[in-house]
């Protein structure tokens, strides 16, 4: 039979507020139809787009991790905002610079609301990768049913300050080829150290305003999770690394002691962590910190569980794993604030 | 800036798109119907593989709904074990694919009010639809980039993804494609954009082809003795076909240049007298 509803999913409209957004629900099993149960209410997540793609996100990687957070007792929405994947409206023709200026801000808290309400929640973490990262953290400064945010790569520029000095010419071949993103990433590292001041003050090609909004959020004592994939190893990670601004201790040392950042790096993870190594290191560990920051309210039976493995997994035994199989690769943690925030400081 | 939060105006047949699940064996697949009353005409939407699902995904539903707004019913949905759909991918075999499009284009047919069904297959889909046209499924055909054969894209797909990857690697890690290629002649998976292909994908693609009707010199229209259009899209059809996609910049591309004759070739093929639209 044809219907919107299959197993624990759920295709939805919301349009309380007379925008019409598409998205995927992912609904917990056993859980009552408004989402609440004896105990108390969930938590759920919402997952953004990053730039243009669908809400299933790469390979389909959000519907891995929605399914397994939903599984896990943490209902999942996955939403197209205006513009994006089914959702209607017209895309902005720069979209870079309409995110990077909150111009889903408003819409992606709106519809936050409207899904903590229809479902009973009582509040979500926002998911947002890369530019999804961006709105997620105007939108966490305008809606106060979110209650955690997770971050994958992200990214804290304004759009890029060359480009008006180029011919379009150049500037596409640098967009578009393997030798010029390259050339952009050392570029960019190059200016932001050229431009960091003793002060600490930004590197002059920052976003100063989404900046500016997670030095709010994460002194409000928001608990965040961000996770960065591995540097590039034929940029010469570590040198690069010691040149670029880190803009994360940046909004630490601003955020004082209430501050819950915490900071894993996946090496081996692409940008999209849609590989098997980013995948199965994003649902181990945002599943371990959803559980200590946000318990379920009954003790729920997860339908999928965690691997343990005894012994190091090769190369050889990952290629003939499924992705839910494979474990997380190896991860750097860092956690600024709480207690430990001073020492946590001087963590690079 | 445009400003979302607040009451929208909706053509009626955007507020007549519906989504849901349609089911297969072991699997349901995710469809949006673009649901016209009283079409002229019904497509059936066949998109291209999964890595390049994300980039083409948004002119796609823009052409579905050019289509629909023109009294022009459309199927679109996601590979069994793709995007929306469910499915474990690593099972999913083009025995599967072409089931989906058969299943697909039967339930079209079926639905109340008589029209032409015409099958559109963008690249790897394309070969899906060229396959339904030639097991006599559909009144017509139209064909964007579509590959001579699979193993093409998958082979092209590969090649694409591996550049970036490598460049995290350490050097004595790095492999050429030729690696990998031979990995999945020996019967092994090979993951790629986060899909895990099995290798009996990687074998049927090898014998997936386009029929030899299709491919010039013959001429697939006095073949078949019904309406055909093959069309090769260049880099400026892209995101819709690969040539490079600058996301972030290129989202609000305007495609009626590409959608307008291809409409115009629809109605002429089908007999759809205008004024009626």
């Amino acid at each position: 039979m044809i219907s919107d509803k299959i197993e624990a999913r759920q295709l939805i409209t919301l349009g309380a507020d007379g925008v019409l957004v598409r998205g995927t629900y992912h609904e917990v099993p056993g859980k009552t139809q408004d989402g609440s149960n004896a105990q108390g209410k969930n938590i759920g997540v919402v997952f953004l787009n990053p730039l243009s793609t669908p809400r299933t996100l790469i390979g389909d990687s959000a519907v891995f991790w929605a399914s397994s957070f939903a599984a896990h007792g943490y209902p999942s929405l996955r939403i197209d905002l205006p513009g994006l994947g089914d959702s209607y409206g017209e895309a902005a023709k720069d979209l870079v610079t309409f995110i990077n200026e909150a111009g889903f801000a408003a819409i992606a808290a709106s519809k936050i609301r409207e899904f903590t309400k229809t479902f009973g929640l009582s509040g979500v973490v926002i998911y947002g990768h890369c530019a999804g990262g961006v709105t997620a953290v105007y939108a966490a400064s305008e809606c106060r049913e979110c209650k955690g945010l997770i971050i994958t790569d992200p990214y804290f520029n304004a759009a890029n300050m060359l480009t008006p000095k180029l011919s379009p010419g150049m500037v596409d071949w640098a967009r578009r080829s393997r030798v010029g993103e390259v050339i952009r990433a050392i570029y960019g590292r190059i200016r932001e150290a050229r431009k960091k001041q003793d002060n600490g003050a930004l590197p002059g090609n920052a976003n100063v305003r989404v900046v500016t909004h997670w030095k709010k959020i994460a002194s409000s004592g928001l608990p965040i999770l961000v996770f960065k994939s591995g540097e590039p190893r034929a940029l010469g990670s570590a040198k690069l690394r010691a040149g670029s601004f880190d803009y994360l201790e940046h909004i630490t040392s601003f955020a004082g002691p209430r501050s819950r950042l915490s900071i894993t790096m996946i090496e081996g993870a692409s940008h999209s962590f849609a590989d098997r190594v980013g995948r199965a290191a994003i649902r181990e560990q945002a599943q371990a910190w959803l559980n200590e920051n946000f318990p379920r309210p009954t003790a729920q039976t997860p339908v999928l569980t965690n691997l343990e493995f005894s012994k190091p997994v090769t190369d050889a035994d990952i290629a003939t794993m499924s992705p839910a199989q494979v474990p997380p690769g190896p991860v750097a943690h860092k956690t600024y604030g709480g207690n430990d925030t001073a020492a946590a400081r001087g963590l690079h | 800036m445009v400003q979302f939060a607040q009451v929208q105006h909706y053509p009626p047949s955007v507020l007549a798109e519906r989504a849901q699940y349609f089911p297969v064996p072991g699997a349901h697949l995710y469809t949006v119907l673009h649901e016209v009353e009283v079409p002229v005409a019904r497509v059936l939407l066949i998109g291209s593989f999964a890595s390049e699902r994300h980039t083409s995904y948004r002119p796609w539903l823009q052409w579905a709904r050019y289509l629909a707004a023109r009294r022009i019913e459309v199927l679109r949905f996601d590979y069994r074990g793709v995007g929306e759909s469910t499915g474990v991918f690593m099972e999913m075999t083009f025995d599967c694919w072409v089931d989906d499009v058969e299943r697909l284009s039967a339930w079209l047919r079926k639905r109340e009010g008589e029209a032409p069904l015409l099958v559109h297959g963008l690249e790897m889909g394309g070969l899906l639809a060229a396959k339904a046209f030639h097991n006599g499924e559909a009144d017509a055909l139209l064909l964007w980039s579509a590959p001579v054969n699979a193993n093409k894209v998958l082979r092209s797909t590969l090649q694409r993804w591996m550049a970036p990857q490598q460049l995290r690697k350490r050097e004595e890690d790095r492999r050429p494609p030729s690696h990998y290629f031979r990995l999945l002649d020996a019967g092994r998976s090979v993951e790629v954009d986060g899909y895990e292909w099995s290798a009996e994908l990687w074998r049927q693609s090898l014998s997936f082809e386009l029929p030899a009707t299709m491919i010039p010199p013959n001429d697939p229209a006095d073949a078949y003795r019904r309406p055909v259009r093959i069309v090769q899209l260049g880099k400026s059809a892209a995101p819709l076909v690969l040539g490079g996609l600058l996301q972030g910049f290129e989202e609000g591309k305007d495609f009626s240049w590409l959608f307008a004759p291809n409409y115009e070739w629809i109605t002429s093929r089908l007999g759809i007298r205008l004024e009626t639209v």
